[in-house]
């Protein structure tokens, strides 16, 4: 298994690319060759500053790679396009190498989590909710104690926004004037109109018709931030797919802005890279809170964005416990889920290898959450390495149990989480009784639920309620 | 870190101290007999007063206890997610080269303290109950929200999210069936049931930044609360301008407005003594403001002392300005304003070409406009 290679060496300017009006490498960059996009990663960290390319000298023997020169995880992951594509997603690959290093890009990133995203998130600490868990499992001690990353304190209301933001300000460098992306449940839409807006970029996001219907407050908002919403027949994935023949359609001009970690080498790897900001966070406050490291982290799983961004940095820390939990929407054996690493088989989707839902003759299948966002079948190619070098463990969580979660929360800690998140939160009812008192449980707060709120009202809340 | 700053140090002659011209750094605000100049007091049932001192001594007391403030200071942090971003609006600003949770949070430690299990509180736009209803799950304390029928259903969503997070929603039929009738009710709960119940009633940075004071502060104007909460640590300081913006609704002339200061007189609603807007009888106008939040017809006694004091200037804008101004906000920043704050966005229009180049103007961004793209979006045929 090779190591990641990015040279940028002393005095030698990348190639750049007349075409898109890029400016002129002038300034040096420190020539350090990096060995792994993991070390390369902590240059998004806000306390440790710009990072000007030091990275210690050591090699890689750690089995849990960060994807090779072609985007591998493993078996996983790779670039599976057709050849127009190739040359477009190698600029890609060179621009985010290059940015991952330079000083401008990373001071103007960081202010910009910070002044507008409105990071660093807390790592609140869910007294209610851990007390709730501790009198069902009887303990006689403290129980385990939950926190939550409250992710959904974010601009747009979920972490969706770490990732766009970084990847419009690579669109404007790259001197592109349109950003096309696809959103299932709307999040990464009006996060990317966000940034669009804030960078003076156009803005087309393809949405499929049934999730405009469930999440149409989050269209209204993508609108009147200035984007186009268009509609395709069907959900996220088919929305995914015209987004990327939209893009193809207008190579030139058009930057295609993924919100979670699928699609050819390198998105998987850029958008854990941005989202990864989460994991580093939590380390930094885990250590501030209790002096240690957390015990478990959860959270929901479509394609693995913000779980990936939670777990990334403690992949290498083995006493950590990875859980993902999936939609099992009505029921594994309904066939009407979206739990692809439960059930489902290898195979290629959207320009990478990894696991999705297909049937015997690989044709893929049809999904169901009432989380849309995890609605997706398929899931990032390293979610599927971490899943096979059994690194992290996946669960599922049902639509009933997700919302019983998104109740229990909002009562007990009057936070109201998405319907995604809900299924992270839904499986604390096994978990807990099962870890020691006093492990520390960190869930990834990915999103609010106020676009869910409508969705809840369907179906029905029990009459205790209102 | 004391989130409410009571400059009770000095004690000397109110009467003399709050007029016209005085030096604002002396006054105590507000004053021994919970004055401000001739605003504010306590005007309630008799029934009343003993649970007002009671929580007049508490709240003296917990605004300098140590273990209080920490405990507040953690979860401002921790779980509202303070401090909240001074964030540089570049692209608005080029173009003029052209508040709620906080309360509530402070409220309910309170309550805990004051052994208060019951908590009411009126709702608007909402907002207010939704902070409320939070703070209450959070810190396991029973929640009834007031709200005016017609406000329920302009404010679906909000009214199902504290239902959500456990509250009783009462809807109040009664006069105009909007939030001065919501606030009569809640006020009416509470004289009934004083005993067990607790009623929450709805600037260092810009040294980090720039190393200076801002040179104008503008908030939007309803109650009040979010525009206090911008000023009150900049009173002292003359040299910055403050800027309250009021909701002309239709149009001043058009008597469907909520310009309380702008328009109002001087007389007594919700027991203190502030502008309000009233008629010859002294009748309470019904106001209008296409955001909830503002479609109040008085406003904090605070506000109206330093309106007097010529401290303060207050202007206002109408509903269609102040959707032109959540449109533009929402294309230039890509962050989606509230309705109520849309109006403080609004008077930049009016503001900005007056400032000289380089002037720092710092807007209170009181709420997100989530709430509000339903109702937007018909107007704009978004």
């Amino acid at each position: 298994m090779s190591s990641t290679k990015i040279f940028q060496v002393r005095g030698q300017p990348l190639p750049r690319f007349p075409v898109r009006n890029h400016r002129m490498i002038n300034t040096v960059v420190c020539g350090f060759p990096i060995i792994s996009h993991h070390r390369v990663s902590n240059v998004l960290s806000r306390t440790s500053g710009p990072f000007l390319g030091y990275v210690p000298a050591r090699t890689d023997e750690n089995p849990f790679l960060r994807g090779d020169s072609n985007g591998r995880f493993g078996k996983f992951g790779g670039k599976f396009v057709p050849e127009t594509l190739m040359s477009c997603l190698r600029d890609l690959e060179d621009e985010f190498n290059f940015v991952l290093s330079d000083h401008e890009f990373q001071v103007e990133f960081t202010a910009a989590l910070r002044d507008y995203v409105g990071r660093e998130t807390p790592l609140y600490f869910a007294e209610r909710l851990t007390q709730h868990y501790k009198n069902i499992a009887r303990t006689t001690g403290d129980g385990p104690e939950i926190y939550l990353k409250r992710e959904d304190l974010c601009h747009g209301g979920s972490h969706k926004i770490n990732n766009a933001l970084a990847q419009a300000m690579i669109a404007r460098r790259l001197g592109c004037s349109r950003v096309v992306a696809a959103t299932g449940s709307g999040q990464h839409g009006v996060a990317t109109a966000a940034a669009c807006a804030k960078l003076s970029l156009e803005c087309t996001v393809f949405m499929g018709t049934t999730d405009i219907e469930k999440q149409s407050s989050n269209v209204l908002s993508m609108k009147l931030l200035g984007a186009q919403v268009k509609s395709v027949q069907g959900t996220f994935q088919d929305a995914s797919s015209e987004a990327i023949r939209n893009w193809v359609g207008k190579l030139e001009t058009t930057y295609y802005l993924p919100g979670t970690v699928v699609g050819p080498h390198p998105s998987p790897v850029m958008v854990r890279e941005f989202q990864s900001v989460i994991g580093k966070e939590t380390r930094r406050q885990a250590k501030q809170l209790w002096g240690g490291k957390p015990d478990v982290l959860v959270a929901c799983v479509g394609s693995g964005s913000n779980a990936l961004g939670l777990f990334h940095e403690f992949v290498r820390d083995e006493d950590v416990r990875l859980v993902g939990v999936e939609a099992a929407g009505l029921g594994l054996d309904s066939g009407k889920h979206s739990a692809t690493l439960a059930v489902g088989d290898v195979g290629v989707y959207h320009g990478s290898m990894s696991y999705l839902l297909q049937d015997d003759q690989g044709q893929i299948l049809r999904p169901h959450s009432i989380g849309v966002g995890l609605e997706y079948p398929g899931v990032g190619p390293e979610i599927s390495f971490l899943k096979e070098s059994g690194r992290a463990e996946f669960c599922t969580a049902t639509d009933q149990e997700a919302i019983q979660a998104c109740m229990l929360l909002s009562r007990l800690e009057g936070i109201i989480p998405a319907l995604e998140t809900s299924h992270a939160l839904a499986i604390l009812e096994k978990l807990v009784p099962t870890l020691r008192d006093g492990a520390k449980v960190v869930v990834n707060c990915s999103g609010r639920g106020d676009k869910d709120i409508n969705t809840l009202i369907q179906r029905g809340m029990p009459s205790s309620l209102c | 870190m004391v989130w409410v700053r009571f400059s009770c140090t000095i004690a000397k002659d109110p009467s003399v101290l709050m007029s016209p011209g005085s030096d604002p750094t002396l006054w105590q605000r507000p004053d021994s007999f919970s004055r401000f100049g001739k605003f504010g007091g306590k005007y309630v049932p008799e029934t009343l007063i003993h649970a007002l001192s009671e929580l007049e001594s508490t709240f003296l007391f917990l605004a300098t206890d140590g273990d209080f403030q920490r405990e507040l200071a953690g979860i401002l942090k921790d779980y509202v997610g303070r401090e909240s971003t001074l964030y540089f609006a570049e692209r608005l600003t080029e173009h003029y080269r052209r508040e709620n949770i906080n309360n509530a949070v402070a409220q309910a430690l309170l309550a805990k303290r004051l052994g208060k299990k019951r908590i009411i509180a009126e709702a608007g736009a909402g907002q207010h109950g939704v902070a409320t209803a939070t703070v209450c799950a959070r810190f396991c304390l029973q929640c009834i929200i007031y709200m005016g029928a017609q406000d329920m259903v302009r404010q679906a969503l909000n009214v199902f999210r504290m239902r959500l997070l456990g509250a009783e929603v009462r809807g109040v039929h009664s006069g105009t069936a909007t939030l001065k009738d919501a606030t009569s009710e809640a006020i009416r709960d509470w004289v009934t049931n004083v005993e067990t119940t607790h009623y929450i009633l709805g600037s260092r940075q810009a040294l980090e930044k720039w190393g200076g004071k801002p040179d104008v502060l503008v908030a939007c104007v309803g109650g009040g609360s979010n525009a206090m909460g911008l000023f009150h640590e900049f009173v002292d300081d003359t040299e910055v301008r403050m800027i309250g913006v009021e909701a002309a609704g239709f149009g001043l002339d058009s008597g469907k407005h909520a310009a309380t200061l702008t328009k109002g007189d001087v007389g007594v609603l919700h027991g203190a003594m502030s502008y309000l807007l009233q008629d010859n009888d002294g009748q309470i106008i019904e106001p209008h403001s296409i955001s909830a939040g503002l479609d109040y017809p008085g406003v904090g006694p605070e506000h109206s002392f330093l309106k007097d004091m010529g401290r303060t200037e207050y202007y206002s804008v109408t509903d269609e300005e102040a959707l032109e101004a959540f449109k533009r906000v929402s294309r230039l920043e890509g962050i989606i304003p509230a309705l109520e704050t849309s109006h403080a966005l609004a008077q930049l229009e009016k503001l900005c070409p007056t400032l000289a180049d380089g002037t720092r103007v710092v807007l209170n961004f009181s709420g997100r406009g989530d709430k509000d793209v339903q109702t937007v979006a018909k107007y704009l045929e978004v």
